[in-house]
């Protein structure tokens, strides 16, 4: 999912989905997060950052 | 998109289909597991088994949490939902799976509040906009899903929030794994590992199939090049006589895994001594539960829960699927009184689940031509 916008204060990050859907996703496991960055959710959670410069 | 538009490239794919026909030796049988329902879905979804040779079998395994649920805690679930004021929460599949007197669903239908949720930070949502009623949440999954519960809990008890608790019935991967790997009925040549347990846990919880059990593992993405190129470095591996564990899917899963999952998880858990899987049997030391630290947020503690034993029905063979002993379609029941819209099995219930992939998929083919 993409991140659009991160509310510190609650641990929480806006994301979209691949289909456009948005979800609160909880970013503890994955913090720091900002705005553009692609995260791997898991019920609900970002289990981690997609890093685009790593090999597939 | 990026990150699954290049991994569901058909020429790549038929690149690398024609990599593993070179890879595989003439008149060898492979066996290869895939742990993880994920994978099972997309295998049948794209279509990624018929890009095999005939002597490549895909076997599936245990990985789908909603399938590996037995009756009894689906029983303990509705009894739980049936208390007076509870407001009882779950995922969307589990609320179809059978229990002995029916589903959630069902119960729902008889007058028990049952809520479908997304993610248990919903049922913590539902828990803050009903204080005077109590909220539980029925916990599933592998060390996927086990970290988000665990955050949940934590911000229930920073909250204080007195009328949330968790049923769980969290499992972990490497007991069920093990278990297999002793079953005299199933010889297995490689494993296609659970890249999203990964994620979690790491490489290095695989890493004693190599090492006790002379079995190659490659941890995998959930695109069908992802699955393609796993079959691939497995069969490699068999070819030049490695036996390791492999990342394919290295753009996700870090080697060392997820440090803070990990911690969470300790603080919040603790192994029971046993778990009952559907199919499987108890299984020691394969499931979790709530610790004492976290106790008044255990559900199983604040509630009377009759703890029933339920044996699989009869008809039903989820357990040899869920151990590969058999394909979906070779149990009796598969497609006719066993359907997603009415299911019998767990394993018809999931997307993840075998029997569903099959089903939902139209792989009714029984043998595979030789490519």
């Amino acid at each position: 999912m993409r991140v659009l916008a991160v509310d510190e204060a609650r641990g929480l990050a806006l994301c979209a989905g691949e289909d456009g859907a948005h979800l609160s996703v909880e970013i503890a496991l994955v913090e720091p997060v900002a705005p553009g960055d692609a995260l791997l959710v898991h019920a609900g959670t970002a289990l981690t950052r997609l890093d685009a410069a790593a090999p597939a | 998109m990026r990150f699954v538009d290049e991994f569901r490239d058909p020429g790549l794919g038929r690149v690398v289909a024609g990599e593993i026909l070179g890879a595989v030796e003439p008149g060898r049988h492979y066996k290869v597991m895939e742990v993880c329902g994920g994978h099972t879905h997309s295998i049948y979804k794209y279509g990624v088994d018929d890009l095999l040779p005939a002597n490549v079998e895909l076997v599936h395994g245990p990985g789908c949490p909603v399938c590996v649920i037995p009756m009894g805690r689906v029983d303990d679930g509705i009894a739980l939902a049936h208390e007076p004021g509870v407001i009882f929460t779950c995922f969307g599949d589990m609320m179809r799976v059978p229990g002995s007197e029916g589903s959630l669903l069902e119960a729902k239908a008889a007058g028990a509040d049952v809520r479908m949720v997304y993610s248990p930070l919903d049922a913590l949502r539902i828990a803050r906009a009903n204080p005077d009623r109590p909220v539980v949440f029925f916990a599933i999954g592998f060390e996927t899903t086990a970290p988000s519960t665990a955050l949940t809990i934590m911000r229930a008890r920073a909250e204080g929030l007195q009328n949330f608790s968790v049923m769980c019935n969290h499992v972990t991967i490497v007991p069920p794994l093990r278990a297999l790997l002793e079953s005299p009925d199933l010889r297995l040549d490689g494993f296609i590992g659970p890249g999203h347990v990964a994620t979690v846990v790491g490489a290095r919880p695989f890493r004693f199939i190599p090492a006790d059990y002379g079995r190659p593992v490659v941890i995998a993405g959930f695109e069908p090049l992802d699955i393609l190129q796993s079959i691939h470095m497995i069969l490699r591996q068999l070819a030049d006589g490695r036996c390791e564990v492999e990342n394919q899917y290295k753009r996700v899963v870090p080697d060392e895994g997820n440090a803070k999952a990990l911690e969470v998880l300790a603080e919040v858990f603790e192994l029971r001594p046993h778990f009952e899987w559907r199919g499987l049997g108890f299984i020691s030391h394969s499931g979790l539960k709530i610790s004492e630290a976290y106790a008044d947020l255990d559900a199983e503690r604040r509630f009377s829960v009759p703890g029933v034993r339920v044996a699989d029905p009869k008809a039903c063979q989820c357990g040899e699927v869920l151990k590969g002993v058999i394909k979906p379609w070779e149990c009796k029941v598969f497609g006719t009184a066993c359907t997603p819209e009415r299911p019998i099995g767990t394993c018809m219930v999931s997307s993840e689940g075998a029997c569903a992939a099959y089903y939902n998929f139209g792989r009714f083919a029984r043998e595979r031509e030789v490519v």
